[in-house]
């Protein structure tokens, strides 16, 4: 029994020893840090103007430092509207009186009720607010992030961005092949969030965030965020009727929506996208504003 | 708690650790405790039907033993295989008969009243109900007496390593080696180890990284007809990854307590006709198929008409086993059709060959039927795959639509993977078939292992853990976990 544990003791020292150079790689990635703005703002809070929910359109889609607002950004890629709330509970105190929540309202955000990056909300929520909680995730996510292939493929495909099929580029076929690929993502998760009844109860979760910020005294409006023409060809008017409005006009809010999905400032712009649906750093700096004006002529600012 | 887990592989080393800590008339109460609660990890809520089968096949087992008369022999095992059979009918196949019969008065025009049931299928019911099976039949049979120890007959009936799905094992072959006093052994510890080892890098890197690739073709409203092609050969390579790992993992799990289980599969993949194929994949099922439905249906059948009739039905047995849904009848149908028709026209064949002198190629001979054989098995897994029987057929005639074969189209069908994914996949896919190339030349790639230094070996191991603890995928439960 001696030879099996000195074997066992060398296979996992090599084994360690190989692994941690991977796991430092991940724990420094882009991906795995990208709730880095949020976790800075939980340790050293400030009062802010506006607060933006939502998933990666609203992630990309928002900085308002040149307006002079102070901006917290809590939207996170393919975050529901689950963790909207969450998220705005659990920062919303920080919003000074009157200050304004964008809720961003995405083709997915009915559709989309299970959390894909559930990592990303570890450290910046409460344990009791994470659903499904597993010790063991949770612990191997925070330190042993090169056990998590998710996590590892998200850090390799970070650097190595040009990886990818020539068809599989944002660009590719002006933007077309792309859209098209989001578009039946986003039909297969809505058709299953259908067969789930998933929808009713993302609907009515975005009731509860109106509710929540007309109880804490916070403006609350919906946006939209811009897209490039080849994503519009395929969430055209019906398809965002269907996905969408129904949903919201059902709900018979009174909160105003920004919808700049078709804005012609955007819409065959290339050079503000990143890809078809979202936005670069110049374009989300000229979108800001366009926003800023839109709100201080409403009045909400 | 999964297989593939660090739960599982807690929970193993606990209950190996203790297995050999206590003294061996006290091991089956433990391994009896590890399994129920193995089981109710997964399925809390029908352990209660665990205990009532594991109780009912018991004292039906002593009762048929019991019978003075081979007639009332037979009687308490009809009785007794009926009522099992009524418990898997209940839970597995209700719906889809009460379906099928409302469909068919739709049909008709008639009314329907019955409605549809909500009914939860209990965990491994399809493979405990089998060993059951056995049990009562060889008991009959006087092949295995009735046992009498409760708590051994439990474990037999519920040991946790091969409860979920399988291997399927015969009562004959596994009481006797849970009585006997298995000894701590090293080369069984060491040979668990590899096996689950092995089990976890099918599972992760081959299996559970093809599930999203095949699931997502499958799944599309209108994919190619190339698409279709490579996404049916993919599930095939993921359906053996995965079931095969299941067994790997089981067969490991086992050995590590000193128990052997019987090994399931033989390369499959790589059979030269479908009754080599069956003789390869899932054997536990086609031996039980073969002992129990086959070889009764052809009892004192001469005419070769009435052997082929007892083949189909036991194919349509074994495509009823796998699911209640007429994707699975038909794929068994499919498979009954392949056995007859290659056993029809098995001279024929072998006259073709010799006349365009195939036979004096035997590599390219034997080749040419693996590839043909694969593909044959291939086209029947579009019904295996399949939700409906409609988008079965939809796919069948993408799959035999000679465009779907072109070349161009079928290069452009691995765009359905992203081209990192699609690297991974590749280079563990190579490691897999040279230790499948090794075993085939070797009989053990363990053995081969064993002959060269210690570096290498030690280089192996941490090449298999190190590539499953960083590029495994986890998350998807087994395919034939849903049986």
């Amino acid at each position: 029994m001696g030879r099996l544990f000195i074997k066992l003791t060398i296979i996992i020292g090599v084994v360690i020893l190989l692994f941690m150079p991977v796991n430092k790689f991940v724990k420094d990635s882009y991906d795995y840090n990208i709730d880095h703005e949020i976790l800075a703002f939980k340790k050293h809070p400030y009062p802010v103007d506006i607060i933006n929910l939502g998933a990666s359109h609203s992630m990309y889609g928002y900085y308002f430092k040149p307006t002079g607002l102070s901006h917290l950004d809590l939207a996170l890629p393919s975050q529901t509207i689950q963790y909207d709330y969450k998220l705005l509970k659990e920062y919303g105190e920080h919003l000074k009186p009157g200050g304004v929540v964008l809720v961003s309202i995405s083709q997915m955000t009915f559709a989309n009720s299970e959390a894909k990056n559930i990592g990303n909300y570890y450290k910046v929520l409460d344990r009791s607010d994470i659903e499904p909680f597993h010790l063991i995730d949770y612990y191997s996510y925070l330190y042993l992030p090169g056990t998590n292939t998710g996590s590892l493929t998200s850090a390799v495909a970070g650097k190595l961005k040009n990886l990818r099929w020539d068809s599989h580029q944002p660009w590719a076929n002006n933007g077309k092949n792309y859209s098209g690929r989001k578009y039946m993502k986003i039909e297969d998760q809505y058709r299953e969030a259908e067969e789930n009844n998933s929808i009713e109860p993302n609907v009515k979760q975005l009731r509860e965030i109106v509710d929540l910020c007309s109880e804490k005294g916070y403006k609350v409006v919906l946006t939209i965020e811009p897209v490039h023409q080849s994503y519009l060809d395929y969430f055209d008017e019906n398809v965002m009727n269907r996905l969408v409005f129904q949903h919201i006009e059902a709900l018979n809010l009174d909160v105003p929506l920004l919808n700049y999905m078709s804005d012609q400032r955007f819409v065959d712009k290339k050079e503000y996208f990143i890809d078809p649906d979202h936005l670069n750093s110049e374009g989300r700096k000229k979108f800001s504003w366009i926003v800023y004006e839109e709100l201080k002529r409403m009045g909400y600012l | 708690m999964s297989f593939i887990s660090i739960e599982f592989l807690l929970f193993l080393a606990i209950i190996v650790y203790l297995n050999y800590l206590i003294p061996h008339r006290l091991r089956w109460v433990l391994l009896l405790a590890a399994s129920y609660v193995f089981y109710a990890s997964l399925s809390f809520q029908f352990i209660l039907l665990l205990f009532t089968s594991t109780a009912f096949t018991y004292f039906t087992g002593i009762l048929i033993e019991k019978q003075e008369t081979k007639k009332q022999k037979k009687k308490a095992m009809i009785v007794g295989i009926s009522v099992l059979l009524f418990f898997l009918g209940w839970f597995k196949y209700f719906n889809f008969v009460n379906e099928s019969l409302r469909s068919l008065a739709t049909f008709m025009d008639r009314g329907y009243a019955i409605p549809y049931q909500d009914i939860v299928l209990p965990l491994a019911i399809s493979f405990y109900t089998f060993q059951a099976v056995s049990y009562l039949v060889d008991i009959y049979y006087g092949k295995q007496k009735a046992e009498r120890h409760y708590g051994y007959f439990s474990v037999y009936f519920a040991f946790f390593p091969q409860l979920v799905a399988g291997p399927i094992e015969r009562a004959k072959k596994l009481i006797p080696q849970l009585k006997v006093e298995q000894r701590l052994n090293y080369e069984n510890l060491v040979y668990g180890m590899k096996r689950i080892a092995w089990g976890f890098f099918k599972k992760t890197l081959i299996a559970d990284r093809l599930a999203p690739i095949v699931s997502s073709v499958y799944d599309s409203p209108n994919p190619t007809g190339s698409e279709i092609v490579l996404a049916t050969i993919l599930f095939s390579i993921q359906l053996f990854a995965d079931f095969s790992a299941c067994s790997d993992i089981a067969i490991g799990s086992a050995r590590m307590l000193g128990i052997k289980l019987t090994e399931n599969f033989k390369q499959p993949h790589f059979a030269v006709s479908i009754s080599d194929f069956w003789s390869r994949w899932h054997i536990t099922l086609s031996t039980w198929l073969r002992d129990y439905i086959f070889f009764p249906l052809c009892k004192r059948k001469k005419k070769r008409s009435e052997i082929y009739f007892a083949i189909v039905i036991t194919f349509l047995v074994s495509g009823i086993w796998h699911g209640a849904a007429w994707t699975f009848v038909i794929w068994g149908l499919i498979h009954g059709f392949y056995r007859v028709f290659g056993d029809a026209t098995k001279s024929y064949r072998e006259s073709i060959a010799s006349f365009i002198r195939l036979d004096r190629s035997p590599v390219l001979h034997t080749w040419l039927k693996i590839a043909t054989t694969f593909l044959l098995v291939c086209f029947s897994r579009v019904f295996f795959r399949s939700d409906s029987v409609a988008q079965a057929f939809d796919y069948a005639k993408l799959f035999l639509s000679i465009s779907s074969w072109s070349p161009v189209g079928m290069i452009n069908a691995f765009e359905i993977f992203p081209l990192l994914d699609l690297l991974l996949f590749i280079f563990y896919f190579i490691i897999f078939q040279m230790f499948q190339y090794i075993e085939r030349n070797n009989g053990s790639t363990w053995a081969f292992l064993s002959k060269h230094t210690i570096y290498t070996r030690l280089a192996f191991y941490i090449f298999l853990i190190f590539s499953v603890l960083v590029f495994g995928i986890s998350g998807n439960g087994f395919v034939y976990g849903g049986f």
